[in-house]
C-alpha cells in the first residue's frame, strides 16, 4: 500500500494505492487517525484500491467512529468497485460516509 | 463459468504464517483461479474467503506470534465443486467459539468469518491428520 495526503483548508484527502490487508492496517491507522485528531475533515480516496480485506473495513470503521467521536467526519470518496462490494457484503453501505 | 471447465484439478502450497504472506496467498489463489477459468466477480470473492481464512490462522491459532510454522492450502475442484482446504499447527480451535460478530452490530473486527460463510457454501473445522492440528474446509459449488 502507498499513499498520498493533500490538504486544502480544513479537508485532508488520503489518497490509497494498492492492497489493503492485515499487513499494512497499522500503516493505515497512523496515516489516517492522526488528521482525524486534527479534526481535519477527512476524504479518503479508494479509487486506487485494488483490494480491501476485512483488517481496511475495519480501519474505516474505526476511522468512522473516531471521526464522529471528535466532531468531524470521514467520507470514502471514488470508492473501487472491489472495495465497494465488500463495503456492501459488510452491510456498511449505509453507515460509512460514501460521497 | 465457461463450459471447458476442468473436472478434476488439485493445487497446494504452503506459506509461512504471518501477515505478511497473505498477499502471496492472494497471489496463489489468483494464479489457480485463473487456470480454472473462473468469472472474475466469483474470483475475487474466493480469493477473499481464503485470504480471510488464512488471516484467521495468524490471528488466532497463531494469535499473531512470531512462529517459523507454515500453513498449507490447498484447492480442489471435483464435479464442480470447489474444496478449499486449509491446514496449520497452531492451536487448536474450538469450533464452537468461531462465529462472526452480530452484523449490526457497528464495531471493528469479527467480518473476516462473516465474509467467509458469505461466500462459501460450506465451512467446516476438523482435527487435522499428523503433522498438522487444524484443517479447516471450505466448499463452493461452481
Amino acid at each position: 500500500m502507498s499513499y498520498k495526503i493533500t490538504e486544502e483548508g480544513n479537508i485532508a484527502t488520503v489518497h490509497l494505492n494498492g492492497e489493503i490487508d492485515m499487513d499494512v492496517t497499522e500503516k493505515a491507522k497512523e496515516i489516517i487517525f492522526p488528521l482525524i485528531e486534527a479534526k481535519k475533515e477527512v476524504h479518503i480516496n479508494l479509487s486506487a484500491v485494488e483490494y480491501m480485506d476485512s483488517s481496511g473495513i475495519s480501519v474505516l470503521i474505526e476511522s468512522h467512529q473516531k471521526a464522529i467521536e471528535l466532531e468531524t467526519k470521514v467520507i470514502l470518496k471514488y470508492i473501487s468497485k472491489s472495495v465497494l462490494k465488500v463495503i456492501m457484503m459488510a452491510k456498511l453501505e449505509q453507515i460509512l460516509n460514501l460521497g | 463459468m465457461s463450459e471447458n471447465i476442468v473436472t478434476v484439478f488439485s493445487e497446494k502450497e504452503d506459506f509461512q504464517v504471518n501477515s505478511s504472506s497473505l498477499k502471496d496467498v492472494r497471489s496463489f489463489s489468483r494464479e489457480v483461479f485463473k487456470k480454472l477459468n473462473l468469472d472474475q466477480d466469483l474470483k475475487d470473492e474466493l480469493v477473499l474467503a481464503i485470504a480471510e481464512a488464512a488471516q484467521n490462522i495468524v490471528k488466532h491459532a497463531y494469535k499473531n506470534q512470531d512462529t517459523k510454522d507454515r500453513m498449507e492450502i490447498k484447492i480442489s475442484l471435483k464435479d464442480k465443486e470447489l474444496e478449499i482446504g486449509f491446514f496449520d499447527k497452531g492451536r487448536q480451535v474450538d469450533k464452537d467459539n468461531v462465529r462472526h460478530r452480530k452484523i449490526d452490530d457497528i464495531k471493528p473486527g469479527g467480518l473476516g468469518t462473516f465474509f467467509i460463510q458469505e461466500i462459501m457454501d460450506a465451512v467446516v473445522f476438523k482435527e487435522g491428520d499428523k503433522p498438522w492440528i487444524n484443517h479447516l474446509v471450505l466448499t463452493k459449488k461452481i
